[in-house]
């Protein structure tokens, strides 16, 4: 028998409907379905005027862009899951024309005006000559079919048209890359508001070609910026100056984590394992508590935990900004610190509880090191939960049983999510907390707007990021937002004030239940 | 009836790699210029060419030059090509390959720092200039820019659907804009026609869903001679499955890499077949050679061949067929370890607008390159050479549209022909009983799939003819959509695009039931061993109203046939 399952399609034409509606329709299941094949089911079988745009049906023309449960896609290269409900909308931030098609004439505009082609400034010889090196990363972000999905998902173009999204961003890094333009693409990227981008990489999931848009493009014009002079905001170099001087991005306020543990090592009996804690500095100068409840929970499940006292900044902040300089001596250093306490207590598996940090260590420090010294680090890096989750296995961690009776949330730190491909697994820490009704919102992994060098950069649209996420967050009916990471923590907290939510660490809930779980 | 005027010097039909090529040609000579996209601008079906782009520039084979290449096309096109035309490509290529670097396209590289050229069917030489494998889209991608550089007006998304002939003179064109299905006129004094091809004629087809065949059709009725329009290429090697995906295109830059092909018993066919070239034959040789297997009962489960790179260097693979990878990883199949399945689709037409080394029609003002031409690639286009087709006679399209802009003035147009014209589409909307065109077209593609394919014979040509001239006097006439609604309605669209495609798939069909021989793409199973082919056949609308074919003689410049 075949399989039905229902597909909800976003109508509105303007001439005759006063507001856009959903149709729900019944699609027959064929394996391999793309949602373009249900889309032209739906034209062939139910109704010819169902306005969509299609043409290449492999990929490589970007027309067919719509929202597939709420992410932008290509629709030719999306398969259709028949389990669940499909729910198509149109692009979000164009206008609509009819149905799913909307008018571009936006992006249009904005790529005209960034002079989209390569300026020359004298008559070229031939043959020109190019060596494949100098067209290698170009070659990558070349691939763009301009399908403007990115765009309808960017949480900065959902603020305002400042930014021109990621798409035209990776078309100014394409004619910077470009041994050929003569443009001043840098001033031009500045212009276009490149600072603004919070690096959260909805764009690079969403591309269909997977252009690697925010540290190919984005962090790239950054970095030229800062080499061609062009100051950081107050904000950000703040944290730069402060992690050269004192290898921490915020002044110490409270005693910190590590002067306040005393000891480097948290050993238990028969351990199954034994991890590097690398705090960040958010945990050690901010969120003490955090610290301890990560080493407590690491500690009751068999982990011994090994905390160096000699700690640096990941240089997030620089990586994201553009001051290589500082990033790249950080990277260094931390490689140094860690592989130093490696060798000594005999740990080759390093744990972060903050996601920005875990990114860092593994996308930026990795690739680098590895560059530059022929060998990446010698030390292998996991998400608390993700090491939670897949290395102990969840079989084998010891069940928290405090109850806490509450409707809770997830937030997906960017960072963390689409950094670090951890998804589900905190979501399955939380669901094993005694009395967690978890309420899953569709927009969890919605940038809040703290990355990026953003909060620090651009405060303005950093919060309108915020209440943009905060009304995703309160729509879910929850009680409480759990999240994985320090900077998403301050950022929501900082929302949420004034209102009932309550906003916890992932492992303070977990280390609170096990401590209830004891009394 | 309600329309808007717009008045321009040169319009340009159609923005894919011809067009585009065309308009900014034109752009260059002080003249307003628009440019009518049935699509977005940059979605045009060029974006899915894969494997390349011809040019002689010995960047590999230091011995190939424009000679060599000039050959491989003569012989390759079964000696039907215009000489003249092909002499052109082969100079040109070259300068044009230049523009787009000068555009800024990124081709890949010789250690040098040259363009790369990688081997392609039937040449001599590696000769094919690429992108990985998405070449098209690089030089779709790089127009695009070029476009928003020049001073170029684009429409887009607005569909020409008849061609306004005043006193024998080219004057301007219908068309609807799709977005909100206003009726538009527009005056020009040149046309260039850049509307590709018809490969969705066919049921099975790697053609994008635009290619419907609206240049042929608007062409033929406008007065203009068309030519070698039996001459359809079936590319060897599209996709069997998923369903969805079947027909599309796989670049035969697998093959050009060292990719086999193999039958069911893992027999290396071609060895049987064309043992010297093996997979590198003529494409309708290798067509052939695929359907012979499956239809001797040699073919894989769902009706192909295997065609397999897994014994290749999985690095090589991933930099050179990067698309291939990604679009059989959606299908479930890793190219770097199992055999693709792969059979026949229709791909490009080799006929078309017939033109002169001017781009010229019979048509004074009006111009035409790209596919929807017919001439340069003879019986059967060698891979790689379309691209360079686009380029170089778009180039030659846009400046002989330019300078005859330049010594002519707007003409005035028949308004009561517009009226009746706008009257036609506005009818398939009120009609209140009818045909709906998705079940028209449904008929039409099955019907060219079934009997005018790959192998030919008289009585399905006959048939298939029959059908043609029935359906063109019930079906068009007759044609309704079910929504009567203007603002963006794919219904009326493809009602709207029917009519082209019934006259194309007609012209196809009688050219071919006129060809008694085998000739390039064109195989008679039942071939008359005294018709060897050596004529074009050229179709036109004659003064009854009828389609009127004949037989004429090749344009020979420099190599007899044998």
């Amino acid at each position: 028998m075949t399989k039905t399952f229902k597909a909800s399609v976003f109508r509105y034409n303007p001439d005759s409907d006063d507001a856009p509606y959903f149709q729900d329709f019944d699609v027959e299941y064929e394996p391999g379905m793309t949602v373009l094949d249900v889309l032209l089911y739906i034209q062939d079988k139910y109704d010819s005027s169902l306005a969509f745009r299609w043409e290449c049906r492999g990929g490589q023309c970007g027309s067919c862009a719509v929202r597939v449960n709420k992410i932008a896609r290509i629709a030719c290269r999306t398969k259709a899951d028949p389990d669940k409900e499909l729910v198509l909308e149109p692009l979000e931030k164009m206008p609509v024309i009819k149905d799913l098609v909307t008018d571009i004439s936006q992006v249009t505009y904005r790529l005209r005006r960034i002079r989209p082609y390569v300026a020359r400034d004298k008559p070229v010889q031939h043959p020109e000559i190019i060596h494949a090196e100098q067209i290698e990363k170009l070659r990558e972000i070349r691939k763009c079919i301009e399908c403007s999905a990115c765009i309808s998902n960017c949480p900065i173009v959902h603020e305002t048209w400042d930014y021109p999204g990621p798409m035209i961003i990776r078309q100014i890094a394409r004619l910077e890359l470009d041994p050929r333009d003569v443009e001043d693409r840098i001033a031009m990227a500045m212009n276009e508001m490149v600072y603004t981008c919070t690096t959260c990489k909805m764009c690079e999931d969403i591309c269909p070609k997977s252009i690697k848009i925010p540290s190919l493009a984005v962090e790239l014009l950054r970095a030229k910026a800062v080499e061609a002079g062009y100051p950081l905001a107050e904000g950000q170099q703040g944290f730069i100056d402060s992690v050269n001087a004192t290898g921490r991005a915020v002044p110490e306020k409270d005693t910190p984590l590590l002067k306040d543990l005393g000891t480097e090592e948290f050993l238990v009996e028969n351990p199954r394992g034994r991890v590097g804690f690398f705090t960040g500095c958010l945990i050690d100068y901010r969120m003490q508590s955090t610290g301890k409840a990560l080493i407590d929970v690491l500690n009751r499940n068999g982990i011994d935990v090994i905390v160096p006292k000699e700690q640096w900044c990941c240089a997030s902040p620089a990586f994201r900004t553009g001051d290589l300089n500082t990033a790249h001596a950080s990277a260094r250093r931390v490689t140094e610190i860690f592989e130093t306490a490696g060798e000594k207590y005999n740990f080759d598996t390093v744990v972060v509880a903050c996601a920005g940090c875990g990114k860092t260590l593994r996308e930026d420090h990795y690739p680098f090191i590895e560059e530059e010294r022929g060998i990446p680090p010698k030390y292998k890096v996991y998400d608390m939960a993700e090491y939670m989750m897949n290395v102990i296995g969840k079989e084998n961690i010891v069940p928290p049983k405090g109850r806490i009776d509450l409707k809770v949330t997830y937030h997906e730190p960017c960072h963390l999510g689409r950094g670090q491909h951890v998804y589900d697994e905190p979501i399955e820490l939380l669901k094993l907390i005694p009395g967690v009704e978890y309420i899953d919102d569709p927009y969890k992994n919605r940038c809040c707007g703290a990355g990026g060098g953003v909060r620090a950069g651009q405060r303005e649209l950093s919060q309108k990021i915020a209440n943009t996420k905060k009304e995703y967050i309160e729509a879910t009916g929850a009680d409480m937002v759990t999240t994985e990471c320090p900077f998403c923590t301050i950022q929501i907290n900082d929302m949420m004030k004034g209102t009932d939510m309550k906003v916890r660490y992932i492992p303070d809930l977990l280390a609170e239940s096990y401590r209830k779980g004891e009394e | 009836m309600e329309y808007k005027t717009i008045m321009c010097d040169v319009l340009v039909v159609g923005a894919g790699g011809a067009g585009c090529r065309a308009a900014i040609e034109a752009a260059n000579h002080n003249l307003d210029v628009i440019m009518l996209s049935k699509e977005l601008l940059g979605k045009a079906h060029t974006a899915m060419a894969e494997g390349g782009y011809n040019v002689s520039l010995g960047n590999v084979d230091p011995d190939d030059n424009p000679e060599t290449h000039f050959k491989d096309t003569i012989v390759g096109g079964n000696y039907l090509n215009n000489q003249k035309l092909a002499e052109i490509l082969v100079e040109q290529a070259a300068q044009r390959v230049f523009d787009l670097e000068d555009m800024g396209a990124v081709f890949d590289r010789t250690p040098e720092g040259k363009i790369a050229q990688r081997p392609f069917g039937k040449q001599s030489w590696r000769r094919t200039a690429y992108a990985s494998d998405r070449t098209g889209s690089e030089i779709m991608v790089t127009l695009t820019e070029g476009i928003r550089k020049a001073s170029v007006r684009v429409f887009d998304e607005v569909f020409a659907t008849r061609l306004l002939v005043t006193d024998g003179q080219i004057s301007g064109v219908c068309a609807v804009d799709l977005k909100y299905g206003d009726y538009l006129v527009f005056r020009a004094k040149s046309v260039v026609m850049a509307t590709g091809g018809a490969g969705r004629i066919f049921s099975v087809t790697s053609n994008a869903q635009l290619d419907v065949g609206d240049g042929y059709g608007m062409a033929y009725e406008a007065g203009c001679d068309m030519i070698d329009m039996e001459m359809i290429q079936f590319h060897p090697t599209g996709m069997v499955k998923p369903e969805s995906a079947k027909g599309r295109l796989v670049t035969e830059a697998v093959r050009g890499e060292g990719g086999i092909l193999l039958n069911n018993k893992g027999e290396r066919f071609m060895n049987k077949y064309y043992p010297e070239v093996m997979e590198l034959a003529g494409r309708d040789q290798v067509a052939r050679s695929i359907m012979t297997e499956v239809i001797e009962g040699r073919g894989s489960p769902d009706g192909g061949a295997y065609l397999s790179i897994a014994h290749l260097p999985k690095s090589i693979v991933e930099f050179r067929l990067e698309s291939m990878i990604e679009q059989f990883e959606d299908a479930g199949v890793d190219i770097r370890e199992e055999p693709m399945q792969v059979s026949p689709t229709a791909h490009h037409f080799m006929g078309g607008i017939k033109t002169d080394e001017h781009a010229g029609t019979t048509i004074p003002g009006l111009f035409a390159s790209g596919e929807c031409t017919g001439g340069l690639h003879g019986g059967n286009r060698l891979g790689g050479n379309a691209l360079a087709d686009t380029q170089v006679f778009g180039a030659i399209s846009g400046e002989s549209a330019a300078k005859f802009a330049k010594n002519t003035k707007h003409l005035g147009v028949d308004r009561d022909e517009i009226t009746k014209e706008f009257e036609r589409l506005e009818a398939m909307l009120k009609r209140k009983d009818g045909v709906s065109p998705a079940d028209a077209r449904h008929e039409l593609t099955e019907l060219m799939w079934e009997k005018v394919q790959i192998f030919r014979k008289e009585e399905d040509m006959q048939y298939a003819v029959n059908e043609l001239r029935r359906i063109q006097k019930e079906v068009v006439p007759d044609i309704k959509v079910d929504v009567p609604v203007k603002r963006f309605n794919p219904g009326w669209h493809q009602a709207m695009e029917f009519v082209h495609m019934v006259t194309t798939a007609r012209m196809v069909a009688e050219a071919a039931l006129m060809r008694k021989g085998s000739r390039g793409a064109h195989y008679r199973v039942d071939a008359d061993p005294n018709d060897k082919g050596y004529y074009n056949i050229v179709i036109r609308k004659g003064k009854d109203g009828e389609m009127e074919l004949k037989k004429e003689d090749l344009v020979i410049s420099k190599i007899t046939p044998p």
